[in-house]
């Protein structure tokens, strides 16, 4: 029945694109942009970590692929791995230094370190300054640049799935299982009892999750066609929280869902003017109050039936911590 | 023979305040030792430096003739070390053999990307685990409850899915910090009688109480601690005729 279902979807992400407006495309494009970035922060919130800087990550990953490409004409499809590894690289030397931090403090060395990121591109000569980069060129597919709404959704589309596919296995493995007995300070002591390396998962976490963020970053860079610090700010970062808690912790699919409802309805409110950070905090005010496990509460009967065909028992119950 | 835990003059000082002063004994491999004594005589601190959640200040633990003083917690583990808390610590939100496959998790390397890609040696590979982690619940008695989530179990149950992640590891040195406390007589009854047979055929055992009874009851041998200092080291029917054991626990109900 599932399996139907997304089979349905993936058929219609791949088949309807040709059929529809380029407004539509963008928003499809823009949808896919940020449940992936959406689901890269799942990675850190699933053992109990709250980023407020995750579009930092982002911006690295975005401003390495353009300056690689405007600057020294490398080849956009490298460009996007590039801006993962950077993003990643970043990741990993401010992990290792701040995952011992826990709750506010945690969010707040995040968000600290991704305001000193905004402030070095707006400060410094080479990175465009406040004005950014223009010119950041779409990629040569076959002879043709992806200058359509059209082509580059099939990019966005790929890089999307490759990613959503790997971060949803890697929930399921044991890597991603031991994430979530990692989840509170107590519990931590309990799995470096058993001899799990805490740290060491942890920082590995955050570097995916950042890869991902930096790997999307940069293909959105390249789909604006210009990166600028007021592209990726504060707002994005929490942007993503609330998708994650809107949606809710407790599967996969909580922050899909919730990406997915948000950022179709945001871009509709942007159109319209601007009334998108009241609606999503709106949004997000009932859904705490009224549905604290998020959307995905309402059908958490079924979820994670990936971790009990890989052996798992029972489907593992990780509800927000609250 | 080399002893498996040689605690060598262990001294901790929590700034003005000595918990441990100077502390030493051994435990032989298949003993089951108990440390007993009054609260604040420094057993849990004892504990937790065996256990590696801090260094001492002075002194060294030597466990199978290896200095593992300053090893962290997660590499004692490797080293065979397992412990049980005094309060109840487990993974609350998953199954009772989920809780005890991350115990499992330290046999078989990570191996994320086989794990993501779903290769069939990772499957199998955690088949084995699975069917490991279930044989280890039968083992203490509670397969039945293998899918129940282990925070809504009742505290007995709880605190044998404690011992049963420890056991995952497969110490050779287990330490249980108070496994009867909290209990009904007849849970803690069963919980000792599992860690005088069949858990202590797997593994050597220290185990932290402060009720003589059971220690009398259970242990091959008692080491008694009072402010920071060993006074007792010898045969649990010893304990109670020995003048400054009764003296650290006069006042205090429940002697013999």
């Amino acid at each position: 029945m599932r399996q139907a279902a997304l089979a349905l979807v993936l058929l219609a992400l791949v088949a309807l694109p040709p059929l529809a407006e380029p407004y539509i495309l963008h928003v499809a494009i823009v949808v896919l942009i940020n449940v992936v970035y959406a689901e890269g922060l799942y990675v850190i919130m699933r053992m109990g970590y709250l980023s407020f800087g995750h579009a930092g990550y982002i911006a690295l990953g975005a401003y390495t692929s353009a300056l690689l490409s405007t600057e020294l004409g490398v080849s956009v499809w490298l460009g996007f791995p590039a801006g993962g590894l950077v993003a990643a690289l970043f990741a990993w030397a401010l992990g290792a230094v701040t995952l011992k931090l826990r709750g506010i403090y945690f969010s707040l060395s995040v968000f600290a370190f991704a305001e000193v990121v905004s402030a070095a591109f707006r400060a410094f000569d080479v990175f465009g300054g406040p004005a950014g980069i223009a010119g950041v060129p779409r990629p040569m597919f076959l002879g043709t640049r992806l200058n359509t709404h059209l082509g580059f959704y099939y990019v966005v589309l790929v890089t999307a799935l490759v990613s959503l596919v790997f971060l949803y296995r890697l929930g399921a493995t044991r890597f991603g299982f031991t994430l979530l007995s990692l989840r509170t300070r107590h519990t931590e002591i309990l799995a470096e009892s058993v001899g799990i390396d805490a740290a060491r998962y942890k920082t590995l976490a955050f570097v995916i999750s950042c890869f991902f963020c930096g790997l999307m970053g940069a293909v959105h860079g390249h789909y604006l066609r210009f990166v600028s610090p007021f592209v990726f700010t504060f707002f994005l970062s929490t942007d993503l929280v609330i998708y994650n808690m809107v949606g809710g912790l407790g599967s996969f699919w909580g922050p899909l869902v919730g990406s997915v409802l948000l950022t179709a309805l945001g871009e509709q409110l942007f159109a319209a003017g601007y009334y998108k950070s009241l609606v999503y905090a709106v949004v997000l005010l009932v859904v705490i109050l009224a549905l604290p496990g998020g959307l995905i509460q309402i059908t958490r009967a079924r979820e994670m039936g990936a971790a009990r065909r890989l052996g798992w028992g029972k489907a593992p119950v990780t509800t927000a911590e609250r | 023979m080399t002893p498996v835990l040689a605690i060598r003059g262990i001294t901790k000082q929590f700034g003005g305040l000595t918990a441990l002063n100077g502390v030493e004994f051994t435990v032989e491999l298949g003993e089951l030792v108990g440390l007993v004594g009054p609260n604040g005589a420094g057993k849990s601190t004892l504990f937790n430096i065996i256990a590696g959640a801090f260094p001492p200040t002075s002194g060294r633990v030597v466990l199978h003739g290896r200095d593992v003083t300053h090893l962290k917690s997660h590499d004692l583990a490797r080293h065979g070390v397992a412990r049980t808390f005094q309060q109840v610590t487990l993974f609350a939100e998953l199954t009772a053999l989920q809780n005890v496959l991350q115990g499992l998790h330290r046999h078989v390397p990570a191996r994320f990307l086989a794990g993501v890609l779903g290769s069939a040696g990772y499957r199998r590979e955690q088949r084995d685990l699975e069917g490991r982690g279930q044989r280890l619940l039968e083992f203490l008695g509670i397969g039945s409850v293998r899918d129940e989530v282990a925070g809504e179990l009742p505290l007995g149950i709880q605190k044998l899915v404690t011992v049963a992640v420890a056991l995952a590891t497969e110490p050779t040195l287990l330490l249980l910090d108070e496994p009867g406390a909290g209990l009904s007589h007849e849970e803690a009854t069963r919980m000792m009688n599992l860690v005088s047979t069949v858990i202590r055929e797997r593994c050597t055992i220290v185990l932290v109480e402060h009720n003589m009874r059971i220690v009398s009851r259970y242990c091959d041998r008692a080491v008694v601690l009072h402010f920071g200092q060993k006074i007792y080291d010898g045969a649990p029917e010893g304990l109670t005729s020995d003048q400054r054991v009764v003296d650290a626990y006069l006042g205090v109900a429940e002697l013999a």
